[in-house]
């Protein structure tokens, strides 16, 4: 903003103020929350065959970047199905899903191009969400959830060498 | 928390995900709202503006041909604008510090992480309800008033490492606090 603009400041129209009612039946209450939040926990099941979909569209976009060499156009593919993956999991009691998601866009979003070794880590990613889908790790995943993330850290810090 | 009666609201949701549309709408209903109206992308969303009057849109931001910040600033500053003042909730997994201050500075008025709750997603309608921001017009930027001006050094230093093709491997992903501390002030 150069240095003689001067902010002129708008005071908005409010429509929202006439249209919303505070308490009364049909309020937002506790209770009502709780219930939206179990709307979301009855959705899961759907949510699972939206992963098993997500699965099956990242391991083709997965192929079709093997295919191309790396080249970033196949890396973008990738990254918009591993980043619609990082914003439901945990919506849906799949934390791991979410955080592996989100490691797995952070390292496509720093890529121009994948070389082999590139292209070993991002396998592992999808793969690491594939066992956390099919061995149905909600939550946390417990043990074995620790033990899977601790493995992928091991395996992407060896790759990367 | 204030218990509000959303049942009056029109609601437009903006996301290319179908079924991040049906879960922000199925939460929305569970929440009161009887008006839910959605579009796959923001020209789309544009279009249903002319005859639908919104009067809160939840935008995702990663979208074909008209992504959320276009679609924002394309409500902000467009000719034919139906309604420049609408607020808009940002709705995506961007979470580093630059995508947000980016998102802001298109004009959202608040900012939802995914994945979301339908406490979150309240909150942030909520917070819309409650603190009616001023419009400001500021050279190119034509929004809600973005308050924290000392972050704006901050916004110049991403911008230069942006052009200068550096990566945001350094900036971390902000909790929902963090985001809501830099659009609020």
């Amino acid at each position: 903003m150069a240095e003689d603009d001067k902010p002129q400041v708008i005071h908005a129209p409010n429509p929202l103020s006439a249209k919303v009612t505070k308490g009364g039946p049909g309020a937002v209450d506790p209770t009502v929350l709780e219930k939206a939040e179990q709307v979301i926990a009855e959705m899961s099941g759907e949510y699972l065959n939206w992963v098993a979909e997500d699965l099956k569209k990242i391991q083709e976009a997965f192929e079709g970047l093997k295919s191309s060499g790396g080249t970033k156009e196949n890396l973008e593919k990738v990254f918009e199905i591993a980043h619609d993956m990082k914003g439901q999991g945990g919506s849906f009691n799949y934390p791991l899903i979410t955080t592996v998601a989100n490691d797995l866009c952070r390292l496509l979003e720093s890529l121009e191009s994948a070389g082999a070794k590139e292209t070993e880590v991002i396998r592992l990613h999808i793969d690491t969400m594939r066992v956390i889908i099919t061995d149905g790790m909600e939550g946390e995943g417990g043990k074995a959830g620790k033990h899977l993330l601790a493995g992928l850290a091991k395996v992407v810090a060896k790759v990367n060498g | 928390m204030a218990d509000y009666n959303l049942e009056r609201l029109n609601f437009l949701i903006v996301d290319d995900n179908k079924h991040m549309r049906a879960l922000v709408k199925s939460i929305l209903h569970a929440l009161g709202a009887k008006n839910v109206l959605d579009a796959s992308d923001g020209a789309d969303a544009f279009k249903e503006l002319r005859h639908y009057p919104a009067d809160i849109i939840i935008c995702d931001w990663n979208m074909d041909p008209l992504d959320g910040l276009d679609f924002t600033r394309l409500v902000r500053t467009g000719n034919d604008s139906p309604n420049p003042f609408v607020p808009i909730i940002m709705l995506t997994g961007h979470t580093e510090m630059n995508r947000v201050v980016e998102a802001r500075d298109s004009g959202i008025h608040e900012f939802l992480a995914k994945p979301i709750s339908a406490k979150g997603l309240y909150s942030r309608v909520r917070a819309i309800i409650e603190h009616p921001r001023p419009f400001v017009r500021a050279g190119l930027y034509f929004g809600p008033d973005r308050r924290r001006r000392a972050l704006a050094s901050y916004m110049g230093q991403e911008r230069r490492k942006d052009a200068e093709g550096g990566k945001d491997g350094e900036d971390g992903d902000l909790s929902q606090a963090e985001v809501e501390a830099l659009l609020n002030g």
